[in-house]
């Protein structure tokens, strides 16, 4: 299945938990959005990923 | 001398912008020796090559106030968003509403800057909405309960300092919550200079990040601030227009009778 991750486009099954452990990013100190929507983190597990599915994952940087 | 901002009693009235730092662990450094207490930061994608090896929320230190920046907003709605995800990694409510108008000066679209404080004080958060110095827009974010409203004293790491100190004191001197002077601060007279005009605490990102030594120079500011703010508690003297004789004007040694 072909998901969006922060505009790179990829060929994963899963769920957000194992996307993120497909990039190797501890759950800590992020957010993920999907579709331009927050999906909390208790659903990470339970959401299903959809074909063409943008995904943003966030976190926090040096900013004024 | 402690400042009541947000719920909680702030010490150091120099609040830190972490963006441009060239080294985070500094952060901890500000906060240990120089008792800063407050830091902004932003929220931004992952970059995926980079992954988050080094995250800022390592290095900031648990006991410090993280205040989310909502900058790269380009209207109410994303600002609220960048909000929510802002509270959702940081569990801190405090944000600052950042939502630039134009590119070329950065100046804050206002309007949208009241939209996005409307629903996030509704939303629970502690808003600091940084602003052009409108003292009628402070007033509607005064009377809608932000906690303090951040109006510029010159553009965004410009370091060109107060360039509109009488619409500043006009803040100032009308309302109620407290006023931080935020943006442009260059040199610590200028913080000094934003103190003495009875600014609360001011913000300064550009002019301690891109200097040669972060600490040092977040160090000179921080003396400044308490300078200046100690000034104003006391209370600073009238200008007047003519010279008025520091020593006394009688018994001058004249070597010869009048």
């Amino acid at each position: 299945m072909i998901i969006y991750v922060n505009d790179k486009e990829i060929n994963f099954e899963g769920n957000i938990k194992e996307l993120l452990k497909f990039f190797n990013y501890k759950p800590e100190g992020i957010a993920v959005l999907v579709n331009g929507e927050i999906l909390k983190r208790e659903y990470w597990e339970t959401y299903k990923l959809k074909e063409k599915d943008y995904i943003e994952i966030v976190t926090l940087v040096g900013g004024g | 001398m402690s400042l009541m901002i947000g719920g909680k009693l702030i010490v150091n009235r120099l609040f830190v912008g972490t963006g441009k730092l060239p080294d985070y662990s500094v952060i901890k450094r500000m906060y240990e020796e120089l008792k800063i207490e407050v830091f902004a930061v932003a929220v931004r994608r992952i970059n995926l090559e980079k992954g988050t090896k080094y995250s800022i929320l390592d290095f900031l230190p648990k006991e410090a106030k993280i205040m989310v920046n909502t900058s790269g907003a380009r209207n109410h709605k994303e600002a609220v968003k960048i909000a929510l995800i802002g509270r959702e990694i940081t569990n801190s409510d405090w944000v600052k509403i950042e939502i630039s108008g134009e590119l070329k000066y950065l100046f804050p679209d206002n309007e949208e800057t009241l939209k996005a404080s409307e629903i996030l004080v509704k939303e629970g958060f502690k808003v600091f909405p940084y602003i052009f110095p409108d003292l009628v827009l402070a007033k509607k974010l005064e009377d809608i309960g932000v906690s303090a409203v951040m109006p510029l004293g010159s553009p965004i790491g410009s370091n060109k300092g107060i360039d509109c100190e009488t619409l500043l004191k006009a803040i100032i001197n009308e309302i109620d919550i407290p006023v931080i002077i935020d943006a442009g601060i260059g040199k610590p007279s200028h913080a000094a200079k934003a103190m003495e005009l009875g600014a609360d605490a001011v913000l300064i990102n550009t002019a301690i990040a891109t200097s040669f030594d972060p600490f040092l120079m977040a160090k000179a500011f921080s003396m400044a601030v308490s300078a200046g703010r100690l000034a104003y508690e006391i209370g600073l003297p009238k200008e007047q227009e003519y010279a008025s004789p520091s020593s006394p004007l009688a018994d001058l040694i004249r070597g010869e009778t009048k």
